[in-house]
C-alpha cells in the first residue's frame, strides 16, 4: 500500500486538510470522458438502435418499434443456434487454453537448455497480426494443398474438410484460436508459478511429500487466484472474439461457426438490419455481464473459505 | 538418482522444444509460402524446407506492382496516431490513479476496464452510424479516435503499475521545492518509467497496426485501406498469387514479432502485477 502524495501535506498543515484536491480529476477527466464517448455512448446508442427498425443505408432513420426486435430474435431458432455455438466455442477455448497453458507453464518452469529461445518463440503467436494468422491457417487448412491434410494423410488418417466440413469447422477455428491465445495464458500462469514462495515447496519436500502431492496442496492453491482471473478473461474474450472467426469462415459453413458477434456483424452489414443487429448485440452484452457477475460471486465465495 | 534427474530434464527440454516448434511453425509457414511459386503451391508441391531459389521475386512484385506499400504507410500513420494519443491520455490517467486517492476512483477504473469487455462487433454498429453523421467515414483520423479508446486501458494498466513502483518520496521533495504535478510527471516520473512507457507504446502501436474490424468497416476507399484490410481482401479468391499475399503477410507481421520479442518480459510483468499478488 503506497503512500498518497497528498498525505504529508494533510498532516503537516492541518488547516489544509479539508482543501479539495482537484488535480486528479483534471488528470483523469479527459481519458475517462474519452472512454465514455467510445464505449459508453455506443452502448447506449446500440440500445437505442435495438429498439428501432433502422437499416444500414439509413442508420439514423429508424422508427421506434419497442421490443419487436428482441421478440423476433428470441423466437428465431437461428438465434439460439448462435448462442449455442458461442457457448460451445467459449467452453472449448477456455478449458483447452487453461489446461494447455498450465501444462506448458509447468513444463518450462524449471530451467533447461535453450529456455530463452523457447520463451521467445512462444511470443510469436501473440505478436502475429490476426489477419496474417487467418491467412496462413486458411492455407494450412486447405483441402487440396494444405500442409495439415498432407500431414494427416501421411499418418494414415485421411484428409479432412477443416474449414469446409460443418462438423469440423468449429474445431478448426478453435485450433487456430488456441494457437494464438495459449501462449498468453502460459506466460501469465508461468509468472504465477514463479511467485509461489520457494519456502513452502521446500517445507513440503522436507515433510516427504511427493511432487504430485506438493503440486496439489501447495502450488494449486497459490496459483488459484491467477487461474480464476485467466478463466474470466478468456471467457469474456471468447465471447468477443471476432476477427479470427470472421476471416477463417465468416460464420460458416452453414452457420457452424456463427457465434453471436459474427451474427451481429452479418445481420448489420450483410442483411442491412441495423436495429436487429443491435438487439442481438445487446443480448450478447447481457450474457457477458451475467458471466462477470457469476464470476464475482464465485470469486467471493472462494475467498471467504 | 542422477540419471533419473537427467531423464526428466531431457524430457522437459524435448517437450518445451515441441511447444516452441508448434508456436513458431505457422509463422515459419508464412515465410515458406511466400518463397514458393504459386503454381507449385496449388499443385501440392510445397516443401517443408525452404526453397530459396526464387525468394526475392514475390517481394519485388509486391512492392512494385501493388498498392501494398501505400497500405503499409496507412497502417503506420494510423498506428502512430493511436500510440501518441493513447499513451498521452493513459499517462495522465495512470498518474492520477497511482498518486491520488479521490472519490470516484473505483468508478473511473471501472469505466476504463469495462471497455475491454464490450465486443467490438457490437460497438462497431452504433459507431458506424455515428461516424456517418459526423462524416468520419473514410477518414484515418476517425480510425485513430476509435482505436485509441481501446488501446488506452491496457496502457493505463501498464503505466499505473510502473508509476506505483516509483517512490513517492522523490516527488514529495520536489513538491516542497514548488514543482507541480505536471512538471514532476514530466521530469521525474517519465525518465524513470521509460521502459514501461516503451512497452505501453509498443502495445498501443501494434494494437492499432493489427486491428482489422474498425479499419475495414470505417475505411471504404481502396487507396486509404490499411494493410490488414488489404491483406484480408485477398483470401478466398481462386487465382490469388499466394506467394505475393504471403510476402505481404510476412512484411506485415515482422515488425510486430520483432517488437513484441523486445518488450515481452515487461508486458507480462506489468499485466500480472495485480493478479499475482492476490
Amino acid at each position: 500500500m503506497h503512500k498518497d502524495v497528498t498525505d504529508r501535506r494533510a498532516t503537516q498543515s492541518p488547516q489544509r486538510r479539508s482543501r479539495f484536491v482537484w488535480t486528479p480529476y483534471l488528470f483523469i477527466a479527459l481519458p475517462v470522458i474519452y472512454s465514455l464517448v467510445f464505449s459508453g455512448y455506443p452502448l447506449l446508442k446500440g440500445l437505442q438502435l435495438s429498439l428501432t427498425n433502422a437499416k444500414l443505408l439509413n442508420p439514423n432513420g429508424g422508427r421506434f418499434i419497442g421490443a419487436d426486435n428482441y421478440v423476433e430474435l428470441l423466437g428465431n431458432p437461428a438465434t439460439w443456434a448462435s448462442i449455442g455455438v458461442t457457448v460451445f466455442y467459449t467452453l472449448l477455448v477456455v478449458v483447452a487454453s487453461t489446461l494447455l497453458g498450465l501444462a506448458s507453464a509447468l513444463l518450462i518452469n524449471e530451467s533447461f537448455f535453450g529456455r530463452v529461445v523457447v520463451r521467445a518463440m512462444l511470443t510469436v503467436p501473440w505478436a502475429v497480426p490476426t489477419v496474417a494468422v487467418a491467412l496462413v491457417f486458411i492455407w494450412m487448412f486447405n483441402d487440396g494443398s494444405g500442409i495439415l491434410n498432407t500431414f494427416t494423410q501421411a499418418l494414415g488418417l485421411g484428409r479432412f474438410g477443416w474449414l469446409t466440413n460443418p462438423d469440423v469447422a468449429l474445431f478448426s477455428v478453435t485450433l487456430a484460436t488456441l494457437w494464438k491465445v495459449t501462449p498468453f495464458v502460459m506466460l501469465v500462469l508461468l509468472a504465477a508459478l514463479q511467485s509461489v514462495p520457494a519456502e513452502l515447496i521446500e517445507a513440503a519436500k522436507v515433510d516427504g511429500a511427493s511432487p504430485l502431492r506438493t503440486f496439489r496442496v501447495v502450488t494449486v492453491p497459490a496459483i488459484m487466484p491467477t487461474v480464476r482471473v485467466v478463466v474470466l478473461l478468456m471467457t469474456i474474450w471468447s465471447f468477443r472474439r471476432f476477427e479470427i472467426i470472421w476471416l477463417l469462415t465468416g460464420g460458416g459453413p452453414v452457420n457452424a461457426t456463427n457465434t453471436m458477434v459474427i451474427s451481429v456483424y452479418r445481420t448489420a452489414f450483410n442483411n442491412n438490419e441495423l436495429g436487429l443487429a443491435s438487439a442481438l448485440g445487446m443480448i450478447g452484452v447481457v450474457m457477458s455481464l451475467a458471466v462477470t457477475v457469476i464470476y464475482a460471486f464465485v470469486d467471493r465465495r472462494g475467498e471467504s473459505r | 538418482m542422477k540419471g533419473r534427474r537427467r531423464l526428466t530434464r531431457t524430457l522437459r527440454g524435448l517437450g518445451a522444444l515441441a511447444m516452441a516448434l508448434a508456436a513458431f511453425f505457422p509463422f515459419y509457414w508464412i515465410i515458406n509460402t511466400s518463397m514458393t511459386p504459386t503454381d507449385k503451391l496449388y499443385s501440392g508441391q510445397q516443401t517443408v524446407w525452404l526453397d530459396l531459389s526464387r525468394a526475392q521475386y514475390a517481394f519485388q512484385i509486391l512492392v512494385a506492382d501493388s498498392p501494398f506499400l501505400r497500405w503499409l504507410t496507412n497502417s503506420a500513420v494510423v498506428a502512430t496516431g493511436t500510440t501518441i494519443l493513447g499513451v498521452l491520455l493513459a499517462l495522465l490517467a495512470a498518474y492520477a490513479l497511482s498518486r491520488y486517492r479521490f472519490s470516484g476512483k473505483g468508478a473511473f477504473s471501472f469505466v476504463f476496464f469495462s471497455s475491454q469487455m464490450l465486443p467490438e462487433a457490437l460497438i462497431v454498429v452504433p459507431l458506424y452510424a455515428t461516424f456517418v453523421s459526423l462524416r468520419l467515414l473514410d477518414q484515418h483520423a476517425g480510425l485513430v479516435l476509435a482505436n485509441t479508446a481501446f488501446a488506452m486501458p491496457v496502457a493505463v494498466w501498464i503505466l499505473k503499475a510502473a508509476i506505483d513502483g516509483v517512490p513517492v518520496e522523490i516527488e514529495e521533495s520536489a513538491r516542497v521545492d514548488g514543482c507541480g504535478p505536471l512538471r514532476s510527471l514530466h521530469h521525474i516520473i517519465l525518465p524513470v518509467i521509460a521502459p514501461s512507457l516503451a512497452a505501453a507504446a509498443v502495445i498501443a502501436f501494434f494494437d492499432a497496426w493489427n486491428e482489422y474490424l474498425f479499419a475495414t468497416t470505417f475505411i471504404r476507399t481502396k487507396d486509404l485501406w490499411v494493410a490488414s484490410t488489404g491483406l484480408a481482401s485477398f483470401q478466398g479468391e481462386y487465382q490469388t498469387p499466394l506467394d505475393l499475399v504471403f510476402s505481404g503477410a510476412f512484411i506485415f507481421a515482422l515488425p510486430a514479432v520483432v517488437f513484441f520479442l523486445l518488450v515481452q518480459k515487461r508486458i507480462v510483468s506489468g499485466l500480472t502485477a495485480g493478479s499475482v499478488k492476490g
